[in-house]
């Protein structure tokens, strides 16, 4: 009696240990933090694969994939949330647990750092923390908002602002605004001292998936049959394309011409037009992007090196990545990318405007986009009033940014006011642990 | 004219001739001149004759589309879980709720559905929305019970006595009572967070409005920025109030005055910052849900017209096929949609 009364009052010495995990929907990006020590994330491939001999890959198994062909995935993320968690238990088993996970720990003295994307569903978030505490036994586990663990990284560094190095760095960030654009969705969050605004964020249905289907449609209509080719369109899509910034002009000069007319620009490629060589699943697996050759049409090149396939790829290439500025292209009634953030900025007093706008971090797979940044710089310029002051920046790597603020985050003291023990969890029940996430940071004062 | 004796009766049933016309492509309202009256052959015609821009079907289409767009692969992948290389791990018994979880075939439709259900009850009928609610957090915490039975912690309350054990039961069985009661209140007043949200949101408007009568007449002097240095005797700007504890004011000392600061043109504003209160409610206030977060059209979006592309080519849809309606750039992307054109929907 006497043991078990100290033990409730000392409670379980803090795990030493934090595992960091930002469950993508195309990627996990997992990490740990020991102590002080950061170690460098892992990005893994989110999915069960089966390719074409009807062998199936389990998470980052996939690096030994050759051949990907044909290949089809199973993903337990839907939409940014863990639905198929039969599917996530045997890729989280695989990667952190098995005795010879590449990532191996003990939950039981482990705390994870789990991010989610924002307005869940209440029973998906039940689930995930059902999940943690029975059946895997982490020894704590905090769950936040994926984009608001962005603000506890150096964000002035990431704008190159001009400082003095004496200069205090601030963590978190007093306001910024995240876009967070993955492969599921986009949303726009602001945060305020490391605390989202929820009733600001807004969640556009644009992302990397959806990007890649749309590509392999066009491809279908103008090329050949790419539908069953979703890795490599995939892959197609993260090499080639490019945000516009002059869409009327770069299709313009795209365009073929009426019927018998030969436009120059088109005949040239204008820079625009490149040549992506398919692998041929024998000697190559991956696709090269190639500079286009006018004058030789693909056919002669086809007749003297047989084995190549070449698509020639033009306005495809500025076509895609424009639905996340445009999504009424394809029909979608949705707002661009420029107007989701004036939408979430109309949500919140027009004070906090400026620092939003200075502020603008992007985030996700989509963030690599060449021009993504300045396109929405200059259309942002266009909508919000003239004294405003626009920064749209980009972390260096902006597909581990969030799981890099999460670290910090693990590190930083408000982690310990969001965790939940196994043992609160176990006297409070699901629903306690649920409001305490729901509830986020105390505000103090 | 020779009719055999047959009289025609003016009839009200207009005939429709074969041909065409050029016409006015103005909007979706149009198609109903054009639709034949005849029921009948409708049917049959539906696929040549509607030019419309967002018929009905053409909302279905759009919507299939944008549906299998948004599938993850072109088939249904069904891959089951592969057996471990080193043979099965001793399986540790599932607790039943993480059963449940592991069987469960739910889609994200499925739980975003249920979730709308949910809402849609607790609206018309807050009773039984509690109900069921306690319904389904019930599993959860007798499991709660169930694994603290299990885990090491109560072995040692069972060795202590059941006195404490006794009393930890009725502490929980309270527990419960006061959390399906709270829930029950939390369910009833759906409403009143509104009410409560309106009159912030008209402290916003007002601001708003403030704030855009300060931007009119911006020469104002009387309001110095921290920007443009304070000098002491003019009285603090309440638009960046000092004493924010969420965000404090800028720390560093500002820079040095200059002899063009008062002057109107140079001076810059800044809206009036949001108080203490008004920050602590809006990092406090609640998410919103799924599909309230999903951002739509504003009225800046329907302002202008959605563009068009070419089905072909991908340039812009300059021109419509006659048969279907689709957009085509010009004569060579005509032709080209034309065999598909015809082998859909025939000649």
């Amino acid at each position: 009696m006497a043991a078990s009364r100290k033990s409730r009052a000392t409670g379980p010495p803090r795990p030493s240990t934090t595992l960091v995990l930002d469950n993508g929907a195309d990627t996990i990006k997992a990490g740990f933090v020991t102590g002080d020590k950061t170690h460098a994330p892992r990005v893994i491939p989110n999915c069960l694969a089966r390719d074409r001999h009807r062998k199936t890959y389990v998470g980052s198994e996939l690096e030994k994939c050759r051949d990907f062909g044909e290949i089809a995935f199973r993903r337990p993320v839907e939409k940014g949330f863990v639905v198929s968690w039969e599917a996530q238990k045997e890729i989280w088993d695989r990667e952190f647990f098995d005795d010879k996970a590449p990532q191996r720990c003990d939950p039981s003295e482990t705390r994870l750092v789990l991010t989610e994307q924002p307005n869940a569903l209440p029973a998906l978030q039940t689930h995930c923390d059902q999940m943690v505490f029975e059946e895997f036994g982490f020894a704590s586990y905090c769950r936040g908002v994926g984009p608001a663990f962005n603000a506890y990284q150096d964000i002035q560094a990431i704008f190159h602002t001009p400082r003095t190095p004496e200069t205090p760095v601030d963590i978190p960030a007093e306001v910024i605004l995240v876009i967070d654009s993955g492969y599921s969705h986009t949303t726009v969050t602001p945060i305020v001292q490391g605390r989202p605004l929820h009733q600001a964020i807004r969640r556009l249905d644009v992302g990397g998936r959806l990007m890649t289907n749309y590509l392999t449609r066009l491809l279908s209509v103008r090329h050949f049959d790419m539908r069953n080719e979703t890795f490599i369109a995939n892959e197609m899509r993260e090499s080639v394309c490019y945000v516009s910034l002059d869409f009327k002009g770069d299709l313009e000069k795209t365009w073929k011409g009426t019927r018998g007319e030969r436009r120059d620009e088109y005949l040239s490629g204008a820079g625009i037009a490149k040549d992506y060589v398919l692998p041929d699943s024998h000697t190559t697996f991956h696709g090269v992007v190639r500079d286009y050759e006018p004058g030789v049409s693909a056919r002669a090149r086809k007749a003297a090196v047989s084995t190549e396939d070449i698509l020639t790829l033009r306005n495809e290439r500025f076509v895609v990545p424009e639905l996340l500025f445009n999504p009424s292209d394809i029909g979608m009634r949705q707002p661009g990318l420029a107007d989701l953030v004036m939408q979430s900025l109309s949500a919140l007093p027009i004070g906090l405007w400026p620092g939003l706008l200075a502020n603008i971090v992007v985030v996700g797979g989509n963030a690599k986009l060449d021009n993504f940044i300045q396109r929405l710089q200059m259309e942002l310029l266009e909508r919000v009033p003239d004294e405003c002051v626009v920064r749209v920046a980009r972390p260096e790597d902006p597909i581990t940014s969030t799981w890099l603020g999460a670290a910090n985050f693990a590190r930083h003291e408000h982690v310990e006011r969001l965790t939940v023990t196994k043992q609160e969890y176990e006297e409070h029940g699901a629903g306690w642990a649920a409001r305490k996430f729901a509830a986020g940071l105390p505000v103090e004062t | 004219m020779n009719n055999f004796g047959v009289i025609e009766v003016a009839s009200t049933a207009t005939k429709n001739t074969p041909g065409w016309a050029y016409v006015p492509d103005t909007g979706p309202a149009l198609s109903a001149a054009l639709q034949p009256a005849n029921r009948k052959r409708a049917a049959r015609k539906q696929a040549a004759l509607s030019l419309s821009d967002l018929s009905a079907r053409e909302e279905t289409r759009i919507r299939k589309d944008l549906e299998t767009l948004d599938r993850d692969s072109h088939r249904d992948a069904n891959i089951p879980i592969p057996p471990r290389p080193g043979g099965s791990r001793a399986q540790n018994k599932h607790t039943p709720n993480v059963r449940k979880i592991l069987q469960s075939q739910k889609t994200f439709a499925n739980h975003l559905d249920d979730y709308q259900a949910m809402l849609a009850l607790a609206e018309s009928n807050p009773a039984a929305a509690a109900a069921m609610n306690a319904a389904l957090t019930k599993p959860s915490t007798p499991t709660t019970a169930a694994s603290k039975s299990a885990s090491p912690v109560p072995t040692a309350a069972s060795a202590g006595g059941s006195k404490r054990s006794a009393a930890a039961a009725k502490r929980a069985a309270a527990k419960e009572k006061q959390e399906q009661e709270r829930k029950k209140a939390r369910q009833t007043p759906k409403a009143e967070p509104e009410p409560e949200a309106e009159p912030q949101q008209q402290q916003h408007q007002q601001q708003d409005d403030q704030t855009d009568v300060e931007m009119t007449d911006a020469t104002a002097p009387t309001e110095p920025t921290p920007t443009s240095a304070p000098e002491p005797t003019t009285p603090q700007p309440s638009t960046y109030p000092r004493e924010s504890l969420i965000l404090p004011a800028y720390a560093k000392p500002p820079p040095a005055a200059h002899p063009g600061d008062g002057d109107p043109l140079l001076v810059s504003h800044v809206p009036p910052f949001p108080s203490d209160d008004e920050l602590r409610a809006l990092m406090e206030a609640p998410p919103l849900s799924y599909l309230e977060a999903r951002a739509a059209w504003g009225d800046e979006e329907r302002r202008y017209p959605v563009r068009a592309f070419c089905a072909v080519c991908g340039y812009w849809g300059r021109v419509k096929c006659m048969k279907c309606g689709t957009r085509v750039c010009a004569l060579e992307c005509l032709e080209a949609h034309r065999e598909e054109c015809v082998s859909r929907y025939g000649l």
